[in-house]
This record gives structure tokens, C-alpha cells and sequence, in this order.
């Protein structure tokens, strides 16, 4: 049997504390399609960042051609013919197809000769390859996505990338763009080429797959291959798994849910979104409530329009058709300010970005929404903001060397935990929490469930967005699921991860219950 | 402070009447406009934005309020008020265009400075010059009060004014915030587009109010008045160690900066001939200053990272 064209082993990446993989295997064969499965947060991103070489793997091995590779830099992965074709394709739209071609595959010392025809002629062989209907002349500003992702394709090929990585490549497609697609992985695969190929559409997978391992947690859990006979009416049926099977694999076993005290039906309603839209966030139709003392779960997949409802909620990006209401009374969230001013606070996805100001002090940063309450007329007191500070890093147990530390001298974790003591400072209404626990390591993870789950003795409607359907799980007394663009699913119940999953990936069932 | 102690020993050992109490109020008198200047500049710097059309504005202002005392013949006083209004007003031009429309400031300021210059010599045909003003006027720029020249009074309560502002209010405290993270600060529910316009509409009230102590040093208001001093405000608040890019910076820095400037323009005309050329230095030196301030810090930091780099390279081929 000729050698593997990749062979991953025991691979290993850590993020400071946060583990993102966790001893990986993986191998692509000539002549196949290597599907690639797993949630958000499975760690597909950094496994194909590590094929192409913008990670270093800190343990295991990668080897290309049964050669190990000691150290793989992004310049090294493309000369021994990885390629990588992502969503969205990364070609200069003024310029022609042509051009963008010559540019990725003629030699990048800055004074040469352009030998146009020569360029043409590769160029127009190469779209002939992954039959392309359009001519090298186009301008790329006039190509839809999927043609782009043919230039991209053809771009490949011409480099001879063997290792084809795909990352979710049908996710703008219409069903012919698609056809033509894997009309042209075909025609890949008969050459020879490996292809690793990322997808959340699962009936994707059983069409074009040979392969498919799936990741959870940072490890390979499974992989098995598809067995193809064709069936009577030539039609290929697949065996040894289905679609509940991978969904399996992909949520693991069952979560242990941690009863939490279920808010009595009688608690008013908190936050009442009706038929909340926005065009510029491409959220529509989201309609959902949150009574006193209740945390609602949010998942769904990347780009689901998760965090872009939260934006909303907080003003950052004001809904433009629907309806808030906050205690039963109509409110306009127009800027943050407003939103701040109204009791609603929230807790942004990075961190590093949103939530905190690196560059200052602790206290300032626990004090940052509450200037106006502990500053009256705007005058700085700065024995109130210390004692406001210190009650904060003592209830969250904030691990700093003072108040007046510099919040980029905190572990992730305890930053974290400083913007959250900023909004529990404002006593809010509403918290929206953005994965309150993402690139935090173990200890501080738990420490801020807990925090969480005092939260909502206080009263407080709390919306907790995350990808991790065990922290969802653990936390909401409902869950929500969004799916492109708005909220497809409400559980009350206790819904199994496997029903999220489906959910999430629009596979609607007939015990789920529709919003 | 290294600085100014360098120049104050070298000027006194060099200059001819250099270390004289009459020449000490000619430098603080020299100094006050782009004191005053670099004092409203630190708030916009410190908002990660920069205003160069305050030394514009200070000519316009000056220009106008000459054309209301002598052509619409008001008061002084009331002609002074209208030299602050119009200054609050090119100030809030500014702040409009950089907060509701959302355009740089660099490129704003750029143009209203063209644009202030523009309309203070066209209200002057570019010759008109307004002269005579009254003895009472006068006396702001060229009086003495408790043993300091009038002017340096009113920088002095600028100073404090601004030092109180920037350090002691929630004001300070968020265009601090601003510019370290603007986007930080708009996710904690701080009203940045207000807070920011606050800083631009301050700066051009103070050229108005510039233009006043300006005129009456001089005793003539024309179109060129303040002309390079928005770059000299500058130039202070960053040799005062405040970030280009925003939320450092102190009063304390920015006063010491101007002080710096203005010994060492002072001190370049009082060399003796054999040594320098005299003012003519004055460019060079500040530039020099300007430069190394800037890039001394970063010396150590850059030396460590290029060493770190030629190290990694002959592993890389492997």
C-alpha cells in the first residue's frame, strides 16, 4: 500500500492553560475524501492550522509523504503541496482571474518580467481543469462566491497541492454550484489528490465522503470509513453508520446536568423580545422571553447570528423591526449607553477586545459602567472606587496583586472575572453573557458557573450564549437554538445534546419543539 | 524634567542674560499661547485623535474679534466673549465631522486648518491688520500682576482647570479609557462619540480664548497669528511623554514640555555668536529632541527583539 500523503500522531496544542488539542490522529490517503467533524470548539480550526503550518504542534508528530516534518512553517506546507481553500476565498477583486492566478503561482521577487501569454495560457488551462465557466479576463469582482472558490481550486491545482484542505466550501452554495463542485473533488480525487474536507452538513458528508473522523474536545474520537454499494436503484447507500451516529460522536456521552432552582412560573418575565430584526446583522424574526431569576441558554453554530442578536440587545448594532420590552415596558436600545442606563449589561465574546481595557487598572475597569452612581458629578473619589473594586475581587475571588494592578497583568481567567464584577456592579436587570468561559482555564471555568448560578438568586434574567452544549446544559433552565440568522428551537424540558446538535445543524425532528 | 535641567544649566552657562529674572517672564510670556494650546491638546491626544487646526483657529479668532471691537465697535470684553464663542464653534465644526460622521481626525483637523487660515485672511483681504486697542486690553498681554506677567495668570488657571479635569473627573478618566481601547470603552457603555467631541470643542474654545493673550501681547491682530502653533502644542505634549496612540499622558508631562520648548527657543537667540548660528538652530534642535524622545524608549525593546529574530533563523531551515 503506498504511503499516507499526511499522517498526523499524537498531536498536541495548548493555549496558555486552554487546551485546544489533545492527542490527535489523523491520515489522509490518495484518492480521498477525508471528511473532518466536530462542534464548535472541537478543535477543527486548529488542526487545520497546524496542517498548514500558522501553528506549531507542541507534541506529536506531521508527516507529508511518509516524511516527517520537524517543523512546518506556512512557506514549507505549500511547497510540499497543502493547500487550503477557505470560505471565504481571498483573491484581489479589481484584478482579473488571471492575475490573481499569476500572483499565487509565479515567483514573488519584486522585479521580473511578466511574460503575459504565458500567463494566460496557465491561467486558461487551469480553469479548463475544474471547469470553469467563465474566462481568465474576468475581473474577480464580478465572480460569485462559488466561482471564486473555483479560482481558489485552480490555484491549488496549478501550485500541485496533493493536500487539498476544504473548510466548509458548500456553506454559501446553491445546490448546482454544489454539483459542480464535487464534480470537480471528484476529478481530485481520481488524480490522486488527498482531500480533507470540513462540513456541518452531514448529508454532504455521506455524499462525497470516504472517510470521516470526527473530533470532540480536542481529540480524535472515531474514525471510520464509509462503505459505498449501490443500491438498487443506482442510487450509493452507505453502511455501518448514520446520521445519529455522528451526531453522537460528535456531543460524547451524556452530560450531567446539575439541578439548578427552577424560577417558579409565576416570576415575572424580565427581558420580552418580539420579532426582533436587523438587516445590517442578518438576525430576523427572533421572538423569546426571560423571566426573573431564569438563565436562558443561546447556542447554535459559528456565525448563527448568536452574538449578533446580543449586539443588539446591547445597542451596539440597534434592531431596526421588533420589539423590547424590559419589565413589560417598551424600550428603544439605541447605544450601549443607553442599554447600561436601562439595566442591561453585557459581557462580551473577546475579551481582550471588549471586555476589559488591558492597559488599565483593575478598579477602573470593575468601576468603568458605574461612573455616573459612585462619581457623583463626574468627581473622582478614589477611596469609593477602591472599596467597590476590593468587595468585587473578594466575591469573585479576583486573583491580582491589587486593585490598582493593570488588568493585562491578570491571568485570562481572572480578567474575565473582572469584566464580569463590572456589570455585576451595575446591579443589572438583564445580563448577556457572550461564552463567559472561553480560553479560561479548568479552575477559573468552574468558579465562574457557580458565579452564574448565584446570579439568578438575585433575580437577574440572564442570556448565556456559549458553543459548549455541556456549559448550556449545566447552566439553563431553557435553551435556545439559532440557526441562520434567528432562533429555530426553544427546550424547556432538558433537552439530550444530541437534540442541540440536530438543532443546530437544522436537522428538526418531530419531538423538537419549534419555536 | 532631565531635559530642562540640561538646557537651564547649559543656556546659563552660555547665554548672555540668560538666567535673568527679566528674561524668565519673557519666556513664560513667549510660552503662554502654546501653553495654553498643548494644555487642550492633551485631552484630544489622549483620545488617540490630534487637532492641527488650532493654531488656524487662533488667527480667526483673532481676526474676528479685532473686526468686533474695531468695525461693529463693542466693548473689548464682549468682543472677547465672541473670540471664545467663535473659537467653541470651530471646535465643535471639528468635533461634529469627527463624531457624527465618523471621519479621521487627522484628515478633518487638516482641512479646517487650511479652512480657519483661509477665512481669517479673507476677512482681512490678507493686509487688513487690527491695531490701537485700549491700555486695559493691552495689559493682558504685556501687564505685570503680582510679580508675573498678567497672561501667565490665566495659563496657570488653565492649567489647573485642565490638570483637574483630566485627573480628577470621570471626563479624564474615560478619554483615557477611549483611547487605550475605544471599542473597550463603547462595550462598557461609555458615551465615546460625546466624550471625544467634549475634547475637540474644549481645544477650540481655548484657541479663542489664545487669540486674546496673542493679540495683546503683540498689540495687532492678523491673519497669521498662531501660525505653527498647533504643531509646537504638539510637539510639547509629546516631548510631556504623552502616546500618540492615545491614554497616556499627563498635565504635568505636557507643562513641562512646553517649558522645555520655550527655554530652548529662548536660549538659542541668547548664544554668543561664536557659538551658534543662533535661532536658526531652533528646527534642528527640536526635531532632534522630538525624535529621540520618541525613539529612546524603544531602543532596548527593539535591540532584544532583532537579536531574538537573528536567533531563530538557522533553525528554521531544517
Amino acid at each position: 500500500m503506498t504511503s499516507p500523503l499526511l499522517q498526523l500522531s499524537g498531536i498536541k496544542k495548548a493555549f496558555g492553560a486552554v487546551t485546544a488539542l489533545n492527542s490527535v490522529s489523523f491520515d489522509l490517503r490518495p484518492g480521498e475524501v477525508h471528511a473532518l467533524l466536530g462542534g464548535n470548539g472541537a478543535g477543527k480550526s486548529t488542526l487545520i492550522k497546524v496542517i498548514t503550518g500558522a501553528h506549531m504542534p507542541d507534541a506529536g508528530t506531521v508527516a507529508v509523504g511518509g516524511h516527517p516534518i520537524s517543523r512546518l512553517t506556512p512557506a514549507i506546507a505549500r511547497s510540499l503541496g497543502i493547500a487550503c481553500i477557505y470560505q471565504q476565498p481571498a483573491l484581489f477583486p479589481d484584478l482579473t482571474v488571471t492575475e490573481n492566478i499569476g500572483l499565487r503561482l509565479e515567483s514573488t521577487s519584486p522585479f521580473r518580467r511578466v511574460r503575459h501569454s504565458e500567463r494566460r495560457r496557465v491561467a486558461t488551462s487551469l480553469l479548463r481543469q475544474v471547469g470553469a465557466g467563465f474566462t481568465g479576463e474576468t475581473a474577480v469582482y464580478d465572480l460569485s462566491m462559488p466561482q471564486q472558490q473555483l479560482v481558489e481550486i485552480a490555484c491549488a491545482i496549478g501550485a500541485g497541492a496533493k493536500i487539498l484542505i476544504m473548510d466548509e466550501p458548500t456553506a454559501s452554495l446553491t445546490q448546482p454550484e454544489q454539483e459542480l463542485l464535487f464534480g470537480v473533488v471528484d476529478d481530485l480525487r481520481r488524480n490522486g489528490s488527498g482531500i480533507i474536507y470540513i462540513s456541518h452538513r452531514l448529508e454532504e458528508i455521506f455524499q462525497i465522503a470516504n472517510r470521516v473522523t470526527v473530533l470532540r474536545d480536542g481529540e480524535s474520537v472515531v474514525t471510520r470509513e464509509l462503505v459505498r454499494t449501490s443500491g438498487p436503484d443506482g442510487t450509493s447507500i452507505c453502511q455501518g453508520f448514520d446520521e445519529a451516529d455522528l451526531i453522537r460522536w460528535m456531543v460524547g456521552r451524556s452530560v450531567e446536568r446539575t439541578p439548578i432552582a427552577i424560577p417558579p412560573a409565576s416570576a415575572p418575565n424580565r427581558l420580552t423580545v418580539h420579532a426582533l430584526g436587523c438587516d445590517v446583522s442578518g438576525v430576523r424574526n427572533v421572538t423569546f422571553d426571560i423571566r426573573a431569576g431564569e438563565i436562558v441558554g443561546l447556542t447554535g453554530l459559528v456565525g448563527a447570528g448568536r452574538t449578533e442578536l446580543a449586539r443588539m440587545l446591547f445597542g451596539l448594532t440597534p434592531a431596526d423591526t421588533g420589539e423590547i420590552r424590559l419589565d413589560g415596558v417598551p424600550v428603544t436600545i439605541s447605544s450601549p449607553a443607553a442599554a447600561v442606563a436601562l439595566g442591561i449589561g453585557y459581557l462580551p465574546e473577546d475579551r481582550r477586545r471588549h471586555g476589559i481595557i488591558l492597559d488599565l487598572p483593575v478598579a477602573q475597569n470593575i468601576s468603568m459602567s458605574v461612573q455616573s452612581r459612585i462619581f457623583p458629578m463626574g468627581w473622582l473619589r478614589p477611596d469609593a472606587e477602591k472599596t467597590l473594586a476590593e468587595q468585587y475581587i473578594r466575591r469573585l475571588d479576583i486573583k491580582t496583586a491589587g486593585s490598582g494592578a493593570e488588568a493585562s497583568t491578570l491571568s485570562g481567567g481572572n480578567q474575565q472575572k473582572v469584566a464580569m464584577a463590572r456589570w455585576l456592579a451595575t446591579n443589572p436587570k438583564v445580563l448577556i453573557l457572550d461564552e463567559p468561559t472561553q480560553g479560561v482555564d479548568v479552575g477559573a471555568k468552574s468558579e465562574i458557573h457557580q458565579h452564574i448560578r448565584s446570579l439568578v438568586d438575585e433575580g437577574l434574567a440572564v442570556l448565556l450564549i456559549s458553543s459548549e452544549l455541556a456549559e448550556i446544559l449545566a447552566l439553563s433552565h431553557r435553551i435556545g437554538v439559532m440557526r441562520l440568522g434567528t432562533l429555530t428551537a426553544m427546550f424547556d424540558g432538558q433537552p439530550s445534546a444530541a437534540q442541540l446538535m440536530r438543532a443546530a445543524l437544522g436537522n428538526q425532528e418531530p419531538g423538537d419543539q419549534p419555536c | 524634567m532631565l531635559l530642562l535641567t540640561i538646557e537651564l544649566i547649559f543656556f546659563g552657562l552660555y547665554g548672555r542674560r540668560f538666567l535673568t529674572a527679566d528674561n524668565g517672564v519673557n519666556i513664560i510670556r513667549h510660552s503662554v499661547e502654546i501653553g495654553m494650546l498643548a494644555l487642550v491638546m492633551l485631552p484630544v491626544i489622549l483620545t488617540g485623535g490630534i487637532d492641527l487646526s488650532v493654531g488656524s483657529l487662533l488667527g480667526l479668532c483673532a481676526v474676528l474679534f479685532g473686526k468686533l471691537w474695531r468695525d461693529v465697535g463693542v466693548a473689548w470684553p464682549i468682543a472677547a466673549v465672541g473670540s471664545v464663542v467663535v473659537g467653541l464653534t470651530g471646535g465643535g465644526l471639528n468635533a461634529v465631522l469627527i463624531t457624527r460622521l465618523r471621519l479621521p481626525p487627522l484628515i478633518v483637523t487638516l482641512s479646517t486648518y487650511s479652512l480657519f487660515r483661509g477665512l481669517a485672511e479673507a476677512i482681512t483681504q490678507g493686509t487688513d491688520a487690527f491695531t490701537g486697542f485700549p491700555e486695559s486690553f493691552l495689559f493682558i498681554g504685556t501687564g505685570e500682576w503680582g510679580g508675573l506677567p498678567a497672561q501667565a495668570w490665566l495659563l496657570l488657571m488653565t492649567g489647573l482647570g485642565i490638570a483637574l479635569l483630566i485627573h480628577q473627573t470621570t471626563w479624564g478618566r474615560s478619554i483615557r479609557a477611549i483611547g487605550f481601547s475605544a471599542e473597550g470603552a463603547e462595550y462598557a457603555g461609555l458615551p465615546v462619540q460625546r466624550r471625544v467631541a467634549c475634547a475637540y470643542c474644549l481645544a477650540g474654545a481655548m484657541a479663542g480664548l489664545a487669540a486674546l493673550t496673542y493679540t495683546a501681547r503683540f498689540g495687532t491682530a492678523k491673519a497669521d497669528a498662531g501660525a505653527g502653533y498647533e504643531l509646537a502644542a504638539i510637539t510639547a505634549v509629546v516631548l510631556g511623554g504623552a502616546s500618540i496612540f492615545g491614554g497616556r499622558g499627563s498635565v504635568a508631562g505636557t507643562v513641562l514640555g512646553v517649558a522645555v520648548l520655550g527655554v530652548l527657543g529662548n536660549g538659542l537667540t541668547r548664544l554668543p555668536a561664536t557659538l551658534s548660528t543662533a535661532s536658526e538652530l531652533s528646527g534642528i534642535v527640536t526635531g532632534l529632541l522630538l525624535l529621540a524622545s520618541l525613539a529612546l524608549p524603544r531602543l532596548p525593546g527593539m535591540l532584544i527583539t532583532s537579536t531574538a529574530t537573528a536567533c531563530e533563523r538557522p533553525r528554521s531551515t531544517s
